[in-house]
């Protein structure tokens, strides 16, 4: 368990993976798990000029 | 451990393209490790690396370009190789490949200054299009409809403090239907193909273009096999405008996504038939 760091709701992240993106069910950001040994969230990142296929 | 050795899929984010790979290495047996590539460091020169064959997905072209040239350097097998990823990725070095292979493609000037850019487009005509030479999604690419719009969207694009949005890659607009094609190569086989429709002239799936299956002629299929070899070969998204004197291939994406792809497609799993190859590419 930890904390959005937008709303500081509870957030659980469960079977995810590093890089999976989901919303806060309370306040609705996307989210990006960082890690997960230990458990860590981040507000998922920005599309970057050079992001793409 | 599979007789292929152990194979890594380098990811920014995972969609559901990444998570089909995964499953798809399950349904196959076959350990595929997660790399998410904020996490990844490269010593030069130092331990072995723990894979023996990276499928590169990161979403960023310059990143995952580096992290390629080093597994390479550290004899790592990649899918698609950095030169690929490099020579597809970049569209003045794509143009350049497919060119050089008698690919048809727009016609297009490159120029490296704000006053040359505007001279190109003086050349190719109006309306013309301006795209940077790295990125996608129809980010940042503009239709330029007469000069006067010209010089208020270089003056724009100077202002940007990227390097890259300095060179200015300017093409014809092809005059064609609201739509365009993607056939997807995997090898030296093209396995899928979708037509992409939009009501605005960017048909990117990603800005909302509808999407439905395409029936892959011998047309198609040697013209996307041409163009993916062009470049290097591996596996390549072929994005193709139907123009007034034909085909014309635009594009050639490194590392596409296929979400939509797979849902105008029966039969065929592409996450399996991607996974194949890195394996036959493994095991080479």
């Amino acid at each position: 368990m930890t904390n959005c760091p937008e709303c500081d709701a509870s957030v659980e992240v469960g079977a995810m993976i590093a890089g999976e993106i989901f919303p806060c069910r309370d306040c609705g950001t996307e989210l990006e798990v960082i890690g997960t040994a230990p458990m860590s969230i981040e507000r998922a990142p920005k599309e970057a000029e050079d992001w793409g296929e | 451990m599979s007789s292929a050795g152990r194979l890594g899929l380098f990811y920014t984010i995972l969609r559901p393209e990444e998570k089909w790979l995964l499953a798809a290495a399950s349904a196959r047996g076959i350990p595929l490790e997660p790399m998410h590539d904020e996490g990844v460091l490269f010593p030069i020169g130092g331990a072995p690396p723990p894979v023996d064959l990276v499928l590169n997905r990161s979403v960023s072209h310059v990143r995952g370009l580096y992290a390629l040239r080093c597994w390479e350097g550290a004899g790592v097998k990649t899918v698609n190789s950095a030169d690929v990823t490099e020579r597809a990725g970049d569209k003045v070095l794509g143009s350049l490949a497919l060119a050089r292979a008698g690919i048809p493609t727009p016609r297009t000037i490159v120029a490296l200054t704000e006053d040359a850019a505007l001279r190109a487009l003086d050349e190719i005509g109006y309306p013309a299009v301006l795209k940077p030479p790295i990125g996608s999604w129809g980010r940042l690419i503009a239709r330029v409809r007469d000069r006067e719009e010209a010089e208020q969207i270089l003056e724009h694009k100077s202002a940007l403090s990227s390097p890259t949005q300095s060179i200015f890659y300017v093409q014809e607009h092809v005059p064609k239907p609201q739509r365009d094609l993607r056939i997807l190569v995997v090898g030296d086989e093209p396995i899928a193909g979708m037509v992409r429709t939009s009501s605005e002239w960017r048909t990117n799936a990603a800005r909302g273009a509808t999407t439905e299956a395409l029936p892959l002629s011998r047309e198609l299929s040697d013209l996307a096999t041409r163009a993916a070899r062009a470049v290097g070969g591996g596996v390549l998204a072929v994005d193709v405008m139907e123009g007034p004197n034909g085909y014309v291939v635009h594009e050639v994406n490194p590392t596409p996504e296929f979400k939509a792809l797979q849902g105008t497609t029966s039969g065929v799993d592409i996450a399996d038939r991607i996974l194949a190859y890195a394996l036959e590419v493994a095991r080479a």
